[in-house]
């Protein structure tokens, strides 16, 4: 009877900060609940200008002001007080632990070295071996970097094996060989199972992006989050997660196919994109990008002939496809109405509107100059009819046609 | 791997203020090289951009640290101490100039011009420049949220403790914070779009 809202929770969503199941419930929420959702384009909004902030360095000048005001006397009483306590500390402690006491610069270290040059050397080269170690241990201790943990096998991260645990840095490739998998927890706000034989490598994590490339191999990805958060690069197209638990594979000639289970994903290349719901599929090749979505339980038959037309050219399967489309079969129509044009555009609208009319104030005209308010109005009706049970037959396809 | 790593920095640090605290300067002097952008970055967005303050701000906050360093005795992490010191010293030096309060209430917002083929650079720079002076005019609660988020990347657990709040109350802020800045900056909204695929 009453909703709860999560306007106060929505930067803490943003920025992370929210338990995994404390996100999933905001994630579910803003799907639907528009008022939220529209505070929340507010709130990232102001995370993406406040990210725009450069940061500065300070002048150079500042320390000479410091010395100079440490050299005045008021300055050394304060601090003389403040060494007297310490060094009554340092002193119960060296009692306690027997101890030598500290030697600070200006004391008698460097004398020691003194006549003994090659030892001199050893100390010089020992503190530059420090430095450049120090600087490349927090340089990596700073990285931003994901958990991974072992499923079974033995997944390798650049070449290393984990273990049962490991860090996924970006830049890093995280590997599985035929016998192994792993999970990758994303940033906080979902999960990436890696299948066997699956290479795949961080590419960016911060606050309005995470991003992952997947160069071969299988992952399924449980992502609760806002749309467009979380990324994955594949060879011929970029999968943009929508709000959504999908699985994605790609093969050795870097075809992918995107398999959705859950909500809706966005396969995208240059100009063109194709908007997947649950319960669908979308083959993708490079040089072609994303094809046509089509749901799982379309026909053998209607899935070759999209792929014809998709990645063959072959405009001579079109009137047999569109004669074999059934009503949930309009994902597939409503995006070929973009994708092909003159008399053809005019013969799937035909069919489209025998399956499912267009709602008031959508014209014939207006969906055949692609007109982005009425192909979305359209979209947002069909929509119910997409929104049905599924029967898997995708991979049954999947093998069929590449392999 | 990792945990030996932090500790040995975390260690490194311990060594350099036991240092200080013996009135090394060596060690102060690493202790400024270490933290003086992070410290001057807040102080110089705090005021708005004004360089003279956050200058003389950030000398205040070394050397109030290197005066009050035996005091740290460890009960929490060193950067929640020094950070909670850099917003005390803003907000008493706001105190001090009170013009800083009526700062910023009419924010200018112009929507940067360009063609971003051979001026993005001048665009983000127009965007960042808004978007200081709108951090500047946020109210010195909000704005100091802000500022240990986005410049110290600190977690709301560790904003919490360095301005003895609730993560919830951080929250609240860095929300209300956000809501502002989107407002108040909204005829940027396509000019930060447009900077972004510039990348």
């Amino acid at each position: 009877m009453f909703t709860k809202h999560y306007k106060k929770q929505l930067s803490a969503y943003a920025h992370g900060e929210l338990s995994q199941h404390e996100s999933a419930l905001v994630a579910s929420h803003l799907r639907s609940c528009a008022s939220c959702h529209a505070e929340f384009e507010e709130i990232r909004f102001g995370v993406r200008l406040a990210e725009c902030l450069p940061s500065v360095s300070a002048p150079e000048k500042l320390w000479e002001g410091i010395e100079s005001a440490m050299a005045s006397e008021e300055f050394r009483a304060g601090q003389r007080n403040s060494q007297a306590r310490t060094r009554e500390s340092a002193a119960r402690t060296r009692e306690t632990a027997r101890l030598p006491a500290p030697r600070l610069s200006g004391g008698g270290l460097l004398p020691f070295f003194a006549g003994r040059r090659a030892y001199a050397y050893a100390f010089a080269v020992a503190c530059v071996a420090l430095v450049a170690g120090g600087t490349w241990f927090y340089v990596r201790s700073t990285r931003p970097t994901w958990d991974v943990a072992r499923i079974e096998g033995a997944p390798r991260i650049d070449s290393d094996s984990i273990g049962e645990r490991g860090r996924l840095g970006v830049g890093e490739w995280l590997e599985t060989d035929a016998n192994s998998r792993a999970e990758i927890a994303v940033a906080n706000i979902g999960e990436v199972e890696v299948e066997p034989n699956t290479r795949v490598r961080l590419v960016t994590t911060r606050m309005t992006e995470h991003r992952l490339e997947l160069a071969r191999g299988t992952l399924h990805a449980r992502i609760f989050a806002p749309p467009r958060l979380f990324f994955v690069n594949t060879p011929s197209a970029v999968a943009a997660d929508l709000g959504c638990a999908y699985t994605l594979e790609v093969d050795d000639e870097g075809r992918s196919l995107l398999h959705v289970t859950s909500g809706y994903v966005a396969l995208e290349a240059g100009e063109r994109e194709s908007i997947v719901p649950a319960g669908a599929a979308c083959l993708t090749k490079p040089g072609t990008g994303p094809g046509t979505p089509f749901f799982e339980d379309a026909s053998e038959e209607f899935v070759e002939m999209l792929s014809k037309l998709d990645f063959e050219n072959d405009h001579t399967v079109l009137d047999p496809l569109l004669a074999s489309a059934r009503p949930r079969d309009t994902l597939t129509l409503w995006h070929l109405l973009s994708r092909v044009g003159g008399d053809e555009r005019a013969r799937v609208y035909a069919r489209l509107a025998a399956l499912t009319p267009p709602p008031e104030g959508v014209t014939r005209d207006g969906v055949l100059r692609l007109d982005r308010a009425m192909l979305d109005a359209w979209k947002d009706q069909l929509e119910y009819a997409w929104l049905s049970e599924s029967i898997p037959a995708v991979r049954r396809v999947w093998r069929k046609l590449w392999k | 791997m990792e945990s030996g790593v932090l500790m040995g920095e975390s260690r490194m640090s311990e060594s350099v203020i036991e240092a200080c605290k013996l009135g090394d300067r060596d060690a102060f002097r690493q202790l400024f090289e270490r933290h003086k952008d992070r410290v001057y970055s807040v102080a110089l967005y705090f005021f708005g951009g004004d360089e003279a303050t956050a200058g003389d701000v950030t000398q205040q906050v070394f050397l109030k640290l290197f005066t009050r360093i035996g005091q740290f005795h460890g009960e929490s992490e060193f950067t929640t101490w020094l950070y909670r010191l850099t917003t005390n010293a803003c907000v008493d030096e706001q105190r001090k100039r009170r013009r800083f309060l009526q700062f910023g209430e009419g924010v200018e917002v112009r929507e940067p011009r360009g063609t971003f083929t051979n001026e993005d650079r001048l665009v983000k720079a127009e965007v960042a420049e808004s978007v200081k002076h709108a951090v500047a005019a946020l109210k010195p609660k909000l704005r100091v949220v802000m500022l240990l988020k986005y410049f110290e990347e600190m977690s709301y657990e560790e904003i919490a403790a360095v301005l003895g709040l609730s993560k919830g109350t951080v929250a609240s802020r860095l929300n209300r914070g956000h809501k502002i800045l989107a407002r108040k900056l909204a005829p940027l909204r396509g000019a930060l779009v447009r900077a972004e695929q510039e990348g």
